[in-house]
């Protein structure tokens, strides 16, 4: 039942703005996080910093309304540098409300889709790692900071290979090494091999994080372009274990659906 | 094709070998070398800065548990009956109705019997385990809460660790009630508590013993210990189950 609630909410992807379902029932006080005298965690509270002078961006974090579902909701008709191609790839995804989503079957939505979805995802920071756990399909992304350089000839993978440094108090990570199936966003965006994505994550007060993302993808669109998801710290609640193959009811419903 | 490939290694696992990340060579950092350059796996255990056994890296179950957790067992397990029968219909039908043919995760402790990597981190107030095994991870709380007492069910169930000396201990409760407790198909319930043990011996060694108590399926608990070995200069590759699965049609059972 639970799996099919969910499976359904991200894999009908004309859900362009994603209602927040999560977690509602599930209540454990976050340990350490500032908070006001009336016990209230203090969401605009100064950023945190680690040992070494770092904003610190681990905790669990949700991608607010601003972009979920369609990555270009904030730029005007034509801002985004479509090939033609692409262009008329997307036009007939969004026709066929989606229908041939692969997050249907359960596949992980890549990079930078996981961070434009309703589902709140967990940062955590070890040694030579930034790890991001996503409660969505129950996945998870490793972007390494020890230095590495990103592969030449990488295995082409749905979240790619991700590296990241810092610039000032910015968490910059670059990707590549996607294979050529992805999608960038619910709505259909189309993505190939030439895909190179940079997020710079830019945490502003204890409760607010912006994702600045560019998009850079000779072989789907005229020249880069940027947008800026915001995030929202989740206080006292946590990642719910969303197991998107369990009772997998999408190809019943897809046969009716898209036409 | 990856996927493929990887999902019947899981499934129809009789003779399961590691056939992962051949291909994957990064030199991983700050591991201990011997003159020559190679990893130095019988180096003492790394500690972290609180002075405990420094369980991270990439991990991998030796060979022989793969499939059956219960290889080297001398005794009977203390199945009640309908366990017994579950069991057995579940090996003679050759693991149709796994539930990983689905790409479901494997769960606790299954995920540990598999012929797939899987890296531990540690991290405030939590040891987390990334799973290569259809690339899903598991989070056990260090920060002292209690094992909730009424959690919703799930695959990985709930778990909080602790450390006795320099064992870390691993309490999970809360799990759902379709589990295998490994590929043959071991039964476990709601009522299941997993505790595991997990003890470094060396850089290169580590021996997790598995706790199982579930008295709807089992008259006592029991108790198996899995060693594993720590995979040097490899990665987690990324296993997408569910890109062309072609599991499902095959699973007939005969």
């Amino acid at each position: 039942m639970h799996a099919c609630r969910i499976t359904i909410a991200a894999t009908l992807t004309a859900l362009m703005t994603t209602a927040s379902a999560s977690a509602q029932w599930l209540n454990h006080p976050t340990a350490g996080i500032p908070r006001t005298p009336d016990g209230k965690p203090d969401l605009a509270a100064p950023v945190p910093k680690s040992a070494n002078g770092k904003p610190v961006l681990a905790g669990l974090w949700r991608p607010s309304p601003g972009l979920t579902g369609d990555i270009a909701r904030n730029l005007k008709p034509g801002e985004v540098p479509f090939q033609p191609w692409a262009e008329a790839l997307y036009k007939q995804r969004r026709a066929t409300s989606s229908k041939d989503d692969p997050t249907a079957n359960c596949i992980v939505g890549g990079v930078p889709r996981s961070d434009l979805v309703g589902y709140p995802f967990k940062i955590l920071e070890v040694p030579g790692m930034v790890v991001i756990l996503y409660e969505a399909v129950h996945a998870y992304r490793q972007i390494f900071t020890d230095g590495r350089e990103l592969p030449k000839d990488p295995n082409p993978t749905w979240f790619g290979y991700s590296v990241g440094h810092w610039e000032g108090d910015t968490l910059v990570v670059l990707t590549t090494g996607f294979n050529d199936k992805g999608w960038l966003d619910n709505a259909g965006k189309p993505a190939t091999e030439h895909l190179r994505v940079t997020e710079r994550f830019i945490r502003k007060d204890f409760g607010n994080m912006d994702i600045q993302i560019t998009i850079d993808d000779p072989k789907a669109y005229t020249k880069p372009w940027t947008v800026t998801q915001p995030l929202a710290f989740q206080p006292d609640t946590e990642l719910l274990e969303y197991i998107c193959n369990e009772n997998n009811r999408y190809f019943d419903l897809v046969h009716d659906f898209g036409k | 094709m990856n996927a493929f490939r990887l999902i019947l290694a899981a499934v129809l696992m009789s003779a399961a070998s590691p056939a992962f990340a051949q291909w994957f060579k990064y030199p991983t950092p700050g591991i201990p070398r011997t003159a020559d350059g190679k990893p130095n796996l019988s180096a003492p255990a790394p500690k972290t800065a609180d002075g405990k056994p420094d369980l991270s890296g990439v991990w991998l179950t030796q060979g022989i548990y793969i499939g059956d957790i219960t290889k080297d067992r001398k005794e009977p397990l203390p199945f009640q009956p309908w366990a017994a029968d579950l069991y057995k219909y579940r090996r003679e039908t050759q693991g149709k109705d796994d539930p990983t043919g689905w790409c479901v995760v494997g769960g606790v402790p299954r995920s540990t019997a598999v012929p797939y990597p899987f890296k531990i981190l540690h991290t405030t107030g939590m040891v987390v385990i990334l799973y290569e095994a259809v690339h899903s991870y598991r989070q056990i709380f260090t920060d002292g809460r209690p094992l909730p007492k009424d959690p919703n069910p799930q695959w990985f169930g709930y778990s909080v660790g602790h450390w006795d000396g320099d064992t870390f201990v691993v309490e999970s409760s809360g799990f759902n009630d379709n589990a295998w407790l490994d590929n043959f198909g071991h039964p476990g319930t709601e009522s299941l508590r997993v505790t595991e043990r997990f003890r470094r011996k060396d850089f290169g060694h580590m021996e997790v013993q598995i706790t199982i108590d579930d008295p709807k399926a089992y008259t006592k608990p029991w108790d198996v210990t899995l060693p594993l070995v720590y995979q040097p200069d490899a990665e987690l590759i990324e296993y997408m189950c569910p890109e062309n699965n072609k599991d499902v049609v095959h699973l007939v059972g005969k």
